[in-house]
C-alpha cells in the first residue's frame, strides 16, 4: 500500500520535476547568452511570463489535427519522463526499458511534424524535412553509443546501468565508457536543437520551422514541449554517464553543469547549414561511437 | 515597473503578462527600422524589458510601424496587422505615420495610417533615437495598466470603417474581411464622421 | 469439418463467382464476398484443431496430404482475413475496367493457391499450391496492361526460377529419402550430413528467398507492386510475398529442426548469422532507397522489402524471443502494409489513377478518414509504442541485444529510422500541406473502402495494446518447433531480462493526453482559419504552389544516392541482356529458312563421308 502512494507521488512529483527546471533552463539560457553579450538580459522568470501571456493570447487553428499533433506531442514528452530515472523517481522503468525510451522521443518530433504539416506552409515543411535530416544524422551516433552502453552492462533496463555506476563509479570516468561518452557530448547540442544544429526553428532562415503558424496557447504547450525535451536529452545523458543520483537534488546539480556546459557553446557559435551539419554528424562523432562500440564488445565479456 | 510585484500577478495575470512579454513582429516596414537592431543588440538591450523580436505576426503581440508607409507596403502592413492574434497592439514610429512626415506631398505614400488599422501610440521624430522605443514601452505598459491599449478593440467594432478605407485606397482586397461586414450604408455612414 | 472443405470452398467458390459474373455483376460481388468471409469464419473455428489427411492417393505413386496445425493455422487466418478485406476494397474499385470477372477469378484463386500451400502436408501438394499461387499473380500483376506487362515478366521470370530451386530440392528429398510427407521427412532428416543439409538449406533459401525478396533477389517486387491493381497490391505484399517465409519456417525449422539449423557452421561463418546479416543490410537500403521514391507505390513496395528484413533477422536468430518476434512481424507487417496500399488505392481511385507524391497534397480535408488508416498505418510501419510493429520490433531487438550482436541491432534500429523518413513524406505529400485547387471538390472514400482500412487499423491498435492476443499462437508454434515457452500474459510479455507491458504504456499516454487537453483549454478556443490565411510575408498565399513536395530531403538525397543504386538490379538486367545476346547469335544459325537447313544437312553429310573416306571410322 505505501509503495502504491510512493509510486503515486512519483507519477505525479516526475513531471512537475521536469516542467519547473525545463523552464529554469529555458530562463536561464536567456540570461548567460545576454551576460556573455554584455548586457543584462530578461529575469530568470521571463519564460514563465511568457507561458502566461501566450495563454492569454487567441490563436489560430488550421484543423484538428493541427491542435491534437501538439497534445500527442507533450503528451509523449511527459510520459517519456515517467521512464526516466530522475535521482530515484522512476515510476514506470519497469515496462520496456531503454527501447521503449528510445521509441518514445519518437512522440515529441512525431506530433509536431504532423500538426505543422497539417498549417500548409512550406515552411514548417522545409522546417520538419530539416529536423527528420537532423535527427536521422544524431541517431546514427546515438544508436551506437547507446548499443554501447547496453552491451557494457549487459541490460537494457536504464534503472540498473544507474545502479551499477552508483556502486561503481561514474560511466565517464572508466576506460572504454569515456570514448561513448565523448561522442555523447559532442552530438549533445544535435539532440537538444542548440547551436550550432539550431536549424529547426531557424527564426531567421524559414521563419521559425515548424512553428510559423503558432500563436496563444499552441505556442504556449510547444515551449513547454521544448522544455521537456531539453530536460530529457540531458538527463539520459547525466544517467547513463554521469552516474544519475540516488536523490533528485544532486541530479539536478548534475544536469545544471552538464547544461550550462552547453549553453555556453550555444551562445557562441553560429548556425551550420543542413548538409554540413549531416557531414560532421556522420563523420567524427559516428567514428568515435563506433570505436566505444568496438571497444565495449571487446572488453565487455 | 512593477514586474517584481507579486501580488498584481496573481490578481490580474493576464495584464501583466501582456506588459511584460511584448513580442515584437520582425517586420521592416521603412527606413526607421535601422533604429531598432541596435535597441534588440547589446547596445540598448531591450530583453530586459521583455521585448524580442519575432519571426511571424502569428507569434507576436506588438507590431512597430517604422517610418513611411508606401501603399504597397500598406497592404502588407494591413495583412500582418489582422494576422496578429490579440490582444495586438500597434505604435507608428517616426513621423511619417503621425501625418506624413517628410513625404507629406508625395503620390506614393499614406499620410494618416489612423484610417487603415489602428494605432496605439505615436512616437514623433525623423528618426526617434533608440530611447524612443523604450519611452513607447514604458507608456504602452501604462496604456495597458489603465485598458486604454485598446486598438485591437476597435478594429473589430468599426471594421466597416477600416475596410471601407483600405477598399478605397486599393479597389476589390484579395482576402476575405476579417470580421463580418454590415451592409453598404452603414459604411458609408461611418466613412463620413 | 475436415481440412479438404477449406479447399473445396476456396476453389470452387472462384470457379462459381467467374460463371456467376456471366450473369449478373452483381450475385457475383456478393458471392466473392462471401466465400472470402466464409473462408475467413471457417479458418477461425478450426482454431486448436490439429488434422493430417490424405486426400488422394496415387498422384505419381505418392500420397497427397493436407495438414493443419498452429503454423499453419495462424497463415492461414491472416491470408483469408486480408484477403477478404481486399475482395470487399476491390468492389468499388475494379467496377467499370474491363474483365472484372477475370480479376475475382485470379483474386479468389491466388487466395486458394496461398491456402493450399499452407495446408498442404507433403511436398508435391506444396509445390502445385506454389505454382498455382504463382501464375495467378502473375496474371493479376499484368492486369492492367502497359508497363505492367513488363514488371509481371520480371516477376514470373524469376518466381520460375526459384520454382526450379525448389523442384531439385524436391526430387533430391524423393531419391534420399523416398517419401515426401512433412512430417515423415522431419523425422528422416535428422540423420543427414551435414553438408547435405547445406545444400538444401541453400536451394530452398533460393527458392523462398526469391518469393520473399530478401535481398539479392527482390528486384522483382518494386515494380510488381507499383503496376499491379492497389487491391491485389494489399495481398501480394502482405501475405504472398510471406509465403516465402512461411517456407523459410516450416523448412528450416519444421523439417530441418533448429538445432541442426543453428549448428551449421561455426561462429562468424556460420549458416543463420550469414543469413541474419543478409536480413539486416535488407533492412537498410531498401529503407533508404525508399525515402527517395517519388510514386506513392513505389515507396511502399521498397518498405515491403525492407520489413521481410526483419523477419528474416528474426527467425535465423534461432532464440525463443527472436523466433516469436519475426514471426509477429510477419502478421503486422501484413497488417499495416495492406492498409497503406488500400489507403494508396482510395486516393487513386478518387483522383482518377494520380499515384505521383509531388502532385497530391492537403487530402486530409477532404478524405479525413483514409488520412486515419495512413497515420496509423504508418505509425505501425514505423514501430511507435502502442502499435503492434512496436511489440515485435522490441523483440527483435531485445534478443539481437541480449544475444550480443549490436551490429545487426544497429542495422535494425537504423531501418526505423530511415522508415520515419520515408513515411512522413509519404503522409506530408500525399494528406497534410496545401490542398490543391483541381481537387477540392474530392468526395470522401466509400464506405466499402472504408471498412478495411478501418477495420485494419483497429488490429494494427488492438494487437499493439493487447499484444497478448496474438503472440499466445506464436508461443504455440515456437513451441512446436522445440523451444522453450515464453510467459506471455495479456499485456505483453515477462521475462527475468525485462518486461514489457503496453498497457501501463497505454493508460500513461492516455492519461497524459487528457490531462495536456484540459491544460490547453485554459487558454482561449482556437479560431479556425482557412489555408489561404497562412503566413507568407504580408503577401498572398499563392494558389498551388505554396506545398514544398518536390525534392522533399534533398540535402540527404544528395549525400546517400550514390551509395543507393540498386546494383543487383543492374547484374540481372545485364544478365538478361547477355542471354538475349546468345539468342540473338543462336537465330543467326537457326534462322528458320529451310533452305539453310538443307545447307546444314548437306555438308554434315559431306563432313560424315570425308571422314569415313579419310579414316575408315565405321
Amino acid at each position: 500500500m505505501e509503495r502504491m502512494v510512493m509510486k503515486i507521488a512519483q507519477i505525479i512529483l516526475s513531471p512537475i520535476i521536469a516542467f519547473v527546471i525545463g523552464v529554469f533552463f529555458l530562463g536561464l539560457t536567456r540570461k548567460i547568452i545576454a551576460r556573455i553579450h554584455w548586457r543584462y538580459g530578461p529575469p530568470l522568470t521571463q519564460p514563465v511570463i511568457d507561458i502566461i501571456k501566450l495563454f492569454n493570447q487567441t490563436s489560430v487553428s488550421h484543423g484538428g489535427l493541427f491542435n491534437l499533433g501538439i497534445i500527442l506531442s507533450l503528451a509523449g514528452s511527459i510520459v517519456l519522463v515517467l521512464f526516466l530515472p530522475i535521482g530515484n523517481f522512476h515510476p514506470l522503468s519497469g515496462s520496456g526499458g531503454m527501447l521503449v525510451i528510445l521509441y518514445l522521443m519518437l512522440f515529441g518530433p512525431l506530433g509536431i511534424a504532423l500538426s505543422g504539416g497539417e498549417a500548409a506552409n512550406p515552411n514548417t515543411s522545409i522546417g520538419i524535412s530539416r529536423k527528420l535530416i537532423l535527427a536521422l544524422g544524431y541517431e546514427v551516433p546515438l544508436l551506437f553509443i547507446l548499443l554501447a552502453v547496453m552491451i557494457r552492462y549487459d541490460t537494457i533496463s536504464i534503472v540498473e546501468i544507474v545502479r551499477t555506476q552508483q556502486e561503481g563509479g561514474w560511466s565517464l570516468l572508466s576506460f572504454p565508457m569515456v570514448v561513448p561518452g565523448i561522442a555523447y557530448l559532442l552530438i549533445l547540442p544535435a539532440i537538444l536543437g542548440k547551436r550550432p544544429f539550431e536549424l529547426v526553428g531557424a527564426v531567421q532562415e524559414i521563419s521559425s520551422g515548424p512553428m510559423v503558424e503558432y500563436g496563444g496557447k499552441n505556442l504556449a504547450l510547444v515551449t513547454i514541449q521544448h522544455a521537456f525535451s531539453m530536460f530529457i536529452g540531458i538527463a539520459l545523458f547525466v544517467n547513463l554517464f554521469l552516474g544519475g543520483s540516488s536523490n533528485p537534488g544532486f541530479f539536478i546539480i548534475k544536469m545544471l553543469v552538464v547544461y550550462i556546459v552547453e549553453v555556453l557553446i550555444h551562445a557562441v557559435f553560429p548556425r551550420m547549414r543542413i548538409e554540413q551539419a549531416l557531414r560532421y554528424l556522420w563523420r567524427w562523432p559516428t567514428l568515435v561511437a563506433f570505436a566505444g562500440l568496438v571497444l565495449a564488445m571487446i572488453m565487455g565479456r | 515597473m512593477d514586474r517584481n510585484k507579486l501580488v498584481k500577478w496573481f490578481k490580474e495575470p493576464a495584464k501583466m503578462g501582456h506588459k511584460y512579454s511584448l513580442h515584437a513582429v520582425y517586420f521592416c516596414t521603412g527606413c526607421g527600422i535601422i533604429e531598432v537592431p541596435p535597441v534588440i543588440t547589446a547596445r540598448w538591450d531591450a530583453e530586459r524589458f521583455g521585448v524580442i523580436p519575432v519571426a511571424t505576426p502569428r507569434q507576436a503581440n506588438l507590431f512597430l510601424i517604422t517610418g513611411y508607409v508606401s501603399v504597397k507596403t500598406l497592404k502588407a502592413i494591413i495583412r500582418t496587422y489582422e494576422q496578429m492574434p490579440e490582444p495586438k497592439f500597434s505604435v507608428g514610429f517616426g513621423s511619417c505615420p503621425v501625418n506624413g512626415g517628410m513625404y507629406w506631398d508625395s503620390y506614393n505614400t499614406i499620410k494618416h495610417l489612423d484610417k487603415y488599422i489602428p494605432v496605439d501610440g505615436w512616437i514623433a521624430g525623423c528618426m526617434p533615437r533608440p530611447e524612443a522605443i523604450f519611452v513607447a514601452v514604458t507608456h504602452l505598459w501604462t496604456l495597458i495598466d489603465k485598458d486604454m491599449a485598446d486598438g485591437y478593440k476597435k478594429y473589430r467594432e468599426k471594421y466597416n470603417y477600416y475596410r471601407a478605407n483600405q477598399e478605397q485606397l486599393f479597389g476589390k482586397l484579395e482576402w476575405p474581411p476579417l470580421f463580418p461586414v454590415g451592409d453598404k450604408h452603414e459604411r458609408l455612414a461611418e466613412r463620413k464622421s | 469439418m475436415s481440412v479438404e472443405l477449406l479447399l473445396i470452398v476456396a476453389f470452387g467458390g472462384a470457379f462459381l463467382t467467374y460463371l456467376l459474373g456471366k450473369i449478373s455483376y452483381k450475385l457475383r460481388d456478393v458471392v466473392a464476398v462471401l466465400v472470402s468471409c466464409a473462408l475467413t469464419a471457417l479458418i477461425a473455428y478450426l482454431y486448436g484443431k490439429d488434422m493430417e489427411e490424405t486426400y488422394y492417393v496415387g498422384f505419381l505413386g505418392l500420397p497427397l496430404l493436407l495438414r493443419l496445425n498452429t503454423l499453419s493455422w495462424f497463415f492461414a487466418l491472416t491470408l483469408s482475413a486480408v484477403g477478404a478485406l481486399s475482395i470487399i476494397f476491390s468492389l468499388s474499385y475494379i467496377r467499370g475496367k474491363e474483365r472484372t470477372d477475370f480479376y475475382y477469378l485470379m483474386m479468389l484463386l491466388v487466395n486458394a493457391g496461398m491456402l493450399g500451400i499452407v495446408l498442404s502436408g507433403d511436398f508435391v501438394s506444396f509445390y502445385i499450391f506454389w505454382e498455382i499461387m504463382s501464375w495467378s499473380a502473375f496474371l493479376l500483376i499484368s492486369y492492367n496492361r502497359g508497363p505492367a506487362l513488363a514488371a509481371g515478366m520480371k516477376y514470373i521470370i524469376m518466381s520460375v526460377v526459384g520454382s526450379i530451386g525448389m523442384l531439385i530440392g524436391i526430387l533430391s528429398l524423393y531419391t534420399s529419402y523416398g517419401t515426401l510427407i512433412i512430417s515423415e521427412l522431419a523425422v528422416a532428416i535428422a540423420s543427414a550430413s551435414p553438408g547435405y543439409i547445406l545444400f538444401l538449406l541453400l536451394l530452398f533459401f533460393v527458392a523462398f528467398g526469391i518469393k520473399n525478396a530478401v535481398w539479392p533477389f527482390h528486384t522483382w517486387l518494386p515494380p510488381a507492386h507499383s503496376e499491379a491493381p492497389s487491391p491485389f497490391s494489399a495481398i501480394l505484399s502482405g501475405v504472398l510475398v510471406r509465403m516465402g517465409m512461411y517456407g523459410f519456417l516450416l523448412f528450416f525449422y519444421g523439417i530441418v529442426g533448429f538445432r541442426s539449423f543453428l549448428g551449421l557452421g561455426r561462429g562468424l561463418l556460420s549458416f543463420h548469422y550469414i543469413l541474419a546479416w543478409i536480413g539486416a543490410i535488407n533492412i537498410v537500403i531498401p529503407t533508404f532507397i525508399a525515402m527517395l521514391q517519388n510514386d506513392s507505390k513505389r515507396l511502399l513496395a521498397w518498405h515491403g522489402v525492407g520489413q521481410g528484413g526483419y523477419m528474416v533477422l528474426g527467425a535465423a536468430m534461432g532464440t525463443p524471443l527472436g523466433l516469436i518476434g519475426g514471426t509477429f512481424h510477419i502478421v503486422n507487417h501484413t497488417s499495416y502494409i495492406a492498409l497503406l496500399f488500400l489507403v494508396v488505392g482510395a486516393v487513386e481511385y478518387r483522383t482518377n489513377g494520380v499515384r505521383d507524391l509531388n502532385s497530391l497534397g492537403g487530402l486530409i480535408k477532404r478524405m479525413p478518414i483514409t488520412f486515419i488508416g495512413a497515420l496509423v498505418g504508418a505509425c505501425g510501419l514505423i514501430g511507435v509504442p502502442l502499435t503492434n510493429g512496436f511489440v515485435s520490433k522490441w523483440l527483435i531487438y531485445k534478443t539481437l541485444i541480449l544475444e550480443r550482436y549490436p551490429f545487426l541491432a544497429f542495422a535494425a534500429f537504423i531501418g526505423s529510422w530511415g522508415t520515419i523518413l520515408s513515411l512522413y513524406k509519404f503522409l506530408h505529400n500525399m494528406f497534410l500541406g496545401q490542398l490543391p485547387e483541381k481537387y477540392k471538390d474530392l468526395k470522401k472514400a466509400p464506405f466499402n473502402m472504408q471498412f478495411p482500412i478501418l477495420i485494419l487499423s483497429l488490429v494494427i491498435i488492438l494487437f499493439g495494446v493487447l499484444p497478448g492476443i496474438p503472440l499466445k499462437v506464436i508461443n504455440n508454434i515456437g513451441t512446436s518447433f522445440g523451444f522453450e515457452s515464453l510467459q506471455v500474459n495479456i499485456w505483453g510479455i515477462a521475462s527475468e531480462t525485462g518486461t514489457l507491458n503496453t498497457i501501463n504504456i497505454f493508460v500513461a499516454i492516455a492519461a497524459a493526453c487528457i490531462i495536456v487537453w484540459l491544460i490547453s483549454k485554459a487558454g482561449k478556443r482556437s479560431i479556425r482559419v482557412s489555408q489561404a490565411d497562412s503566413y507568407a510575408a504580408g503577401a498572398s498565399v499563392p494558389v498551388d504552389r505554396y506545398h514544398y513536395t518536390v525534392d522533399f530531403y534533398n540535402p540527404l538525397y544528395r549525400m546517400i544516392s550514390p551509395f543507393l543504386r540498386d546494383y543487383v538490379d543492374d547484374f540481372y538486367m545485364k544478365l538478361a541482356q547477355w542471354t538475349r545476346g546468345i539468342g540473338n547469335g543462336v537465330r543467326r544459325v537457326y534462322t528458320g529458312d529451310v533452305g539453310n537447313y538443307v545447307i546444314y544437312i548437306l555438308l554434315f553429310l559431306a563432313l560424315l563421308i570425308i571422314v569415313q573416306v579419310r579414316w575408315s571410322v565405321w
